[in-house]
């Protein structure tokens, strides 16, 4: 991004944006090792790394491929159940049981995926919806794998073994840099995906979809890829999202939860590598804080989208980075 | 002010300022003089609101009268609130903070199966005690129970075994079950057919209902013909409302007697007396109780002092047992130190605000009344006297599933 052609004055700016763009996952980790301190409580902390991975993995089919899906629930519901069931049924350790949920969510991935990706725009999302529904309905009805309605209880890993060291996953702090320690690997790798020949014909798909086919690429099988490989990270999310609440509430497959990620990620900044992650840090943080104030907390949150919606259209993260680059507002 | 308290007053001074100095002293003081925390996770907003304010003024009302009467050796307690949406996953987040945060003692709280069952998964991780304030039947089981989990409240088999037992022998024993189709909805149905067994009731339908049907009036004729002596409607909130409604619409109460196992007093003001007009079911706690229930009284007088003369709710009046059966088993132990406190709560035989109670040691279920009402639209007292108490099931252990049922070795 050596584009500092602009007034004299945005060049350092644009040379700090340069560098943190070159440099994001090494700034995302130091960014993460201090974070609980000033985060108001760890298990926010947690839940902040969680939902952050969530919305990033929903971002890189919305705000890299173009695509809304409102199915991703089932993805990170998926990735939650698959690494619960692992632990309580079959008594798994956590490094199996963590893949199990990301295998979970890609297979699930790969079938709402089939389905869908030949449509697009609004059909896309109705198709992904009505897929995702269909998914909780059977993680509901199968209540004595996921105990249904009531929730799949005991997902307890106390302990992480790593060969002769033990990290004891109930102290709090120790529980964050387990998680972030995972969220950094999958920012990394999601870093190199972006940076791929792959990553860019995903953008090429959704800057001009005809002009792809005809350079030669296969649009439908990108997406599907695409689709997968977001499941995946949305996986591990959901799975990480077990072992931090040792319970999977049937709420996690539910049609808010795939809203969720639509709201962080317009919030944070679609299109943008952080974005989403600001998006949910900035949600879970107002929503955390104002509720313990008031009742009507979500008047508050409520209002701070509209605004957001109304005068940031490229997201917090989005027009940071804007600004950065030497545009206006 | 005489010399001798002014220098009392600066010796207490300046003994303050020491003690502030010094941080070792300062950890001393926190750890065994700082108040008693109780942390209280409910759904302050959505559908359940209304209760859980109401369960919060409760629970303030036990936390005054323990600060009041001298606390633990002068050692005060304080409620912490939070918001659990009714959402399972947040109520974990919620307990996570109250425990490695906030520090606190214990956990009281909850209004739904789901979240009650969440936050118990992570209290008896990191050994906090739980006093449970929502019905649930699984909290009980063995798998999800921990010798911290305590649950104040009925569960739905004791409700809804008091209340067949009281219907099946008074109005007949044909029964049509109309049921939301979920686990509270299954438990009631469970917890009926086991009430009925011995009395030999006629099941002639069993229809369920998905959550938030808007529209019964198709199945009403299909209950006409069946002709039951009774229809028991298991549903909560909403679906509850526009079930009565378009029953009592229908003439469905001509012929038949209608029952809710859960009959709440919010529900019932909410919807007016005629939906509910003669409607019978089950609750934990009515507040008319006072009439022959000396500590229902004083629970009731000290509510209406704290709160302009509102009258506790059913599950309200949970949140003051549950708050107060902990901070009494705190003063009976001496200290708040779990495992005495967990003894303390065994062997409590109390009467706080409905009569006596008392934990059974096997599953720490409180063994109580349970009250049978029906809603009436006539002879009101004031606008809050909305049910008459028909009858009381006394507190009797063999209403309870047993501890071997229940997966518990003694």
């Amino acid at each position: 991004m050596a584009h500092a052609t602009t007034a004299e004055p945005a060049a350092p700016r644009a040379a700090l944006s340069g560098a943190l763009e070159r440099h994001r996952v090494l700034a995302a980790a130091a960014f993460l090792a201090v974070f609980p301190l000033v985060a108001p409580f760890e298990a926010l902390a947690v839940n902040i790394l969680i939902h952050g991975l969530y919305a990033l993995g929903f971002n890189l089919m919305f705000g890299y491929l173009g695509l809304l899906s409102f199915g991703h629930a089932a993805l990170f519901g998926g990735g939650a159940y698959l690494c619960g069931i692992a632990i309580v049924h079959f008594g798994a350790p956590w490094w199996v049981a963590i893949p199990a949920g990301i295998a979970g969510a890609v297979a699930i991935a790969a079938i709402v995926g089939a389905l869908a990706v030949r449509t697009r725009g609004i059909y896309f999302s109705m198709v992904t919806l009505a897929l995702a529904q269909c998914f909780y309905y059977i993680f509901y009805q199968a209540s004595d794998w996921t105990g249904g309605e009531n929730g799949l209880r005991g997902v307890d890993l106390k302990a992480i073994a790593l060969g002769p060291a033990t990290l004891d996953f109930l102290d709090p702090r120790t529980r964050y840099y387990v998680v972030a320690a995972f969220v950094v690997l999958a920012l990394w790798l999601l870093s190199r995906i972006l940076a791929s020949p792959f990553g860019a014909v995903i953008e090429a798909v959704r800057e001009n979809e005809a002009r792809a086919r005809a350079c030669g690429y296969d649009v439908t099988r990108t997406r599907l890829l695409a689709f997968v490989l977001s499941g995946a990270f949305c996986g591990l999310a959901g799975a990480l999202n077990a072992l931090h609440l040792s319970i999977v509430p049937i709420e996690s497959m539910a049609i808010e939860t795939s809203g969720l990620a639509v709201m962080m990620c317009l919030l944070g900044g679609m299109g943008t590598f952080f974005g989403p992650f600001v998006g949910a840090a900035v949600f879970l943080l107002l929503e955390s804080i104002v509720s313990v104030w008031t009742v009507h907390w979500q008047l508050v949150v409520g209002a701070v989208f509209v605004l957001c919606v109304l005068f940031f259209p490229r997201g917090i993260w989005g027009s940071i980075l804007h600004w950065a680059a030497g545009g206006g507002r | 002010m005489t010399a001798t308290t002014r220098r009392r007053a600066l010796a207490a001074a300046a003994a303050g300022a020491a003690l502030a100095a010094s941080p070792f002293r300062i950890n001393v003081l926190r750890a065994q003089e700082g108040p008693i925390r109780v942390g209280f996770p409910v759904p302050l907003t959505g559908p359940y609101a209304t209760e859980a304010q109401n369960q919060v003024r409760a629970a303030e009302v036990a936390i005054a009268e323990f600060n009041e009467s001298g606390g633990l050796n002068g050692r005060r307690a304080e409620l912490l609130p939070r918001d659990d949406r009714l959402n399972p996953g947040e109520a974990a987040t919620r307990t996570l903070e109250l425990i490695e945060r906030e520090r606190v003692n214990f956990i009281v709280g909850s209004l739904s199966a789901s979240v009650q069952l969440a936050v118990n998964n992570v209290t008896k991780a990191r050994r906090v005690i739980f006093n449970s304030i929502s019905q649930s039947d699984a909290i009980n089981e063995a798998s999800d129970w921990s010798p911290y989990t305590f649950h104040e409240a009925l569960n739905p088999h004791m409700t809804a075994g008091a209340v067949g037992r009281y219907v099946f022998s008074r109005f007949g024993k044909r029964v049509v079950f109309l049921t939301a189709d979920y686990a509270y909805g299954h438990e009631m149905v469970r917890g009926f057919q086991r009430a009925g067994a011995p009395l030999g009731i006629q099941v002639l339908a069993d229809i369920r209902h998905p959550i938030g049907q808007t529209d019964f009036s198709t199945l009403l004729p299909r209950i006409q013909a069946l002709r039951p002596d009774l229809l028991i409607a298991i549903n909560f909130g909403r679906d509850q409302q526009i079930t009565m409604r378009q029953a009592t619409d229908f003439g469905l109460k001509r012929s038949m007697k209608i029952v809710a196992p859960v009959l709440l007093y919010s529900a019932r003001v909410a919807a007016g007396p005629q939906a509910f007009e003669g409607v019978v079911g089950g609750t934990s706690y009515y507040w008319r109780l006072e009439d022959t229930v000396p500590s229902a009284k004083a629970f009731n007088d000290k509510f209406r002092r704290m709160h302009n003369g509102a009258v506790p709710t059913d599950y309200g009046a949970l949140g003051y047992g549950g708050v107060r059966t902990l901070l009494e088993a705190c003063r009976l132990a001496g200290s708040t130190d779990t495992d005495k406190v967990i003894e303390a709560m065994r062997s409590l035989r109390y009467d706080y605000y409905k009569g006596p109670q008392y934990y059974r040691r096997c599953d720490h279920q409180s063994v109580q009344s349970v009250l049978i009402v029906e809603s009436k639209s006539r002879d009101m007292k004031d606008e809050n006297d909305v049910f008459n108490i028909v009858h009381i099931e006394e507190p009797n252990e063999a209403n309870l599933r047993t501890c071997a049922e229940l997966g518990h070795a003694g």
